[in-house]
């Protein structure tokens, strides 16, 4: 497999679902842990929607009352400070949440970062079938990933002590988090975000980060790295 | 600000380890060094002639770096960092980048970030400018004072014109678009005539910002200040004389007036801040940064963290010997109270937008203070120096060089100056 720049890679699951039973995510993670009537249930309010690449699936500060499943594409999460500023806090691949309590007053945007395509479930469409599906929400998210694990993930990153550590570190989460096929064969990951967000998000200067993506090339831990990819090393190499 | 010994190391990490993950953090890192006294000065400085000194300096704070950095773990997100001295420039090229680094590898630094530092332009050396722009600095402060020979002499601080111009061209070649000056009114031997020509310098190499400040002789405070002939100094008819003349050409040029004493081309960011009232004033004085955290490493670099100010040893030894022990050398510091608070809130506000909302103030004050309070505020205002708008004083059109003498009726801890001209 080469890793070309003129071809970039997706974030997505194979076939764009056109419904439930031919959600390939689905039977990765999301909603897998719902039964056949509960699914027709939820299905019912359901709303499929797509994102256009650089528009706001939610806004910081704008009220939010929907949870939404990433099914193909990718998003940025990203807060700003007082002064104009912004701070990338996440991102979203296939079969992450978003949205998971409804607020007055989001904490984040979430801004897709490619052609994206979202499941949108309202909370209280979610809330009403509660009594005859009980747990439902919580079943619905419980093997996907949702901003709160993305904030863990963060943390985790931040507190890393060289360069070198948080890059790798940060690979190797988006390769897991899209999913490689986990047999060790050598997969492709995607890599959709802009280089200057991978940098503000490790807390690196863009200056470092190239120098550490070198650097790590160099040492083998990256087999190959284009602008919208990365082939990482297996355990093996 | 009152500092006490009753502040330790250990307060100063508890506030830190509340520090929350996108917490904006505004970084000082103060080097003390200089290559020869400036007879004006009052910072925390050394003249210091060995380098290997400075190089043991830089190796602490990165060992301070690191302490602090352990307590964060990640958390808090740097959006500035401002070298004071003393002279920055004092320090090679390549430890500003070590330091740099070393913040980058344990707080973390990201390309938004502001990048802050204070020159002394007669110890830049060949490419320092060029150089100092590829490791990441975008804002320059030089310090320029005055650009009278002979007033230049009386406080051994000799700088050309040529230089400063020359150190100005290689900024503005490096695409920087912040560059401010330190002009102080007050020095010896200046006149209504001199001063009219150094602002006159000033505009023609068009800075970005400027500060006009006082300067303050003090000499029983600051045994160095006695090298000036205190015969020399401009009276206080003078200086007032001296600062609204700078005040009339500034502003006449087409710099807006920021707070008391700064001055910013209406497209600066300062100014920007200003016109939508997001300013500030810190210790390095105002600023548009939304951080209320900051971080001060070095000997006597202060930090502020949610009511506490800690302050570091000032002595250069004390304080390298203590990070070197692999502890926080915190040496003084206070916590403010609600009381506190709010008045430092309010004279902040009255300095950056010359005027504030004093209703928290008499609230948070006891009773017979905030009486004092009232009476002092009805003297300025019968004088015309103040006006009411609603629960807010504003200081008159023209009145803006008194706004610290107002400022002082809200203190707690001094006696309104009711002598106006010496506040000046």
């Amino acid at each position: 497999m080469s890793a070309s720049a003129s071809s970039p890679v997706m974030c997505r699951a194979p076939q764009r679902p056109a419904s439930c039973d031919l959600c390939v995510v689905r039977e990765q993670s999301i909603c897998a842990d719902l039964g056949p009537r509960e699914l027709v249930e939820v299905e019912k309010t359901m709303a499929r929607r797509t994102v256009a690449k650089g528009r706001a699936l939610m806004q910081e500060g704008e009220p939010n009352d929907s949870l939404y499943v990433l099914v193909q594409g990718s998003f940025r999460l990203l807060k700003h400070l007082e002064d104009g500023r912004r701070q990338i806090t996440g991102f979203i691949f296939p079969g992450d949440f978003v949205g998971v309590r409804p607020t007055g007053e989001s904490a984040y945007t979430a801004e897709a970062l490619e052609d994206s395509f979202v499941c949108c479930f309202p909370h209280k469409f979610l809330d009403a079938i509660a009594d005859r599906c009980p747990d439902v929400k919580d079943r619905l998210i419980a093997r996907g990933q949702t901003e709160y694990h993305k904030a863990q993930d963060h943390i985790v990153l931040l507190g890393k002590k060289t360069a070198e550590e948080r890059v790798e570190s940060f690979l190797h989460l988006v390769a897991k988090s899209i999913g490689g096929d986990g047999d060790g064969a050598v997969t492709e990951t995607p890599l959709p975000m802009p280089r200057q967000d991978i940098a503000d998000y490790l807390g690196l200067r863009l200056e470092t980060l190239s120098r550490t993506l070198a650097a790590l090339k160099k040492r083998g831990a990256i087999r190959e790295l284009s602008r919208r990819s990365v082939v990482l090393a297996t355990p093996s190499d | 600000m009152h500092f006490d010994g009753s502040v330790t190391a250990r307060d100063l990490t508890e506030k830190l380890s509340e520090v929350q993950l996108y917490d904006p953090l505004s970084l000082y890192v103060h080097v003390p060094f200089c290559r020869q006294l400036c007879w004006y000065c009052g910072c925390n400085m050394r003249v210091e002639n060995y380098y290997t000194r400075a190089r043991e300096y830089v190796e602490a704070l990165k060992t301070e770096i690191a302490l602090q950095a352990g307590i964060l773990a990640g958390r808090g997100v740097p959006t500035s960092m401002h070298f004071g001295g003393g002279t920055p420039n004092y320090l090679l090229c390549d430890d500003l980048a070590d330091i740099l680094g070393a913040v980058e590898r344990e707080i973390g630094l990201t390309d938004s970030a502001d990048l802050a530092i204070e020159l002394d332009p007669r110890l830049l050396r060949d490419d320092d400018i060029h150089h100092l722009v590829s490791i990441g600095f975008n804002r320059f402060s030089l310090g320029v004072q005055d650009f009278d020979p002979d007033v230049q002499a009386a406080i051994n601080r000799l700088q050309s014109f040529d230089l400063i111009e020359s150190c100005v061209s290689d900024i503005r070649a490096g695409g920087v678009d912040d560059v401010s000056f330190d002009i102080l009114y007050g020095l010896p031997r200046q006149t209504e005539a001199s001063f009219a020509q150094t602002i006159e310098k000033v505009i023609a190499l068009s800075p970005d910002r400027v500060s006009v400040f006082g300067y303050a002789h003090l000499p029983d405070l600051l045994p160095h200040q006695r090298l000036i002939d205190s015969e020399t100094l401009p009276d206080e008819t003078l200086r007032a004389e001296l600062a609204e003349a700078a005040d009339a050409s500034l502003t006449g040029a087409g710099y807006r007036r920021i707070g008391f004493d700064h001055y910013a081309k209406p497209d600066n960011a300062l100014a920007m801040a200003a016109s939508v009232g997001r300013l500030k004033r810190n210790f390095q004085g105002f600023t548009d940064d939304a951080a209320m955290t900051q971080i001060g490493f070095g000997a006597s670099a202060i930090s502020y963290v949610d009511g506490l100010y800690a302050q570091n040893e000032k002595s250069v030894g004390a304080y390298m010997e203590t990070v070197r022990r692999g502890e926080t050398p915190v040496a003084r510091g206070l916590v403010r109270t609600k009381r506190e608070t709010v008045t430092a809130a309010a004279i902040s506000d009255l300095l950056c937008r010359l005027e504030t909302d004093i209703s928290a103030v008499l609230k948070a004050a006891p009773p017979a203070d905030a009486i004092r309070v009232c009476s002092a505020l009805e003297r300025f205002e019968s004088d015309g120096i103040i006006h009411w708008r609603g629960d807010a004083i504003v200081i008159a059109e023209g009145a803006h060089l008194l706004a610290r003498a107002v400022a002082t009726a809200f203190d707690p801890y001094v006696q309104p100056q009711i002598e106006y001209a010496a506040a000046v």
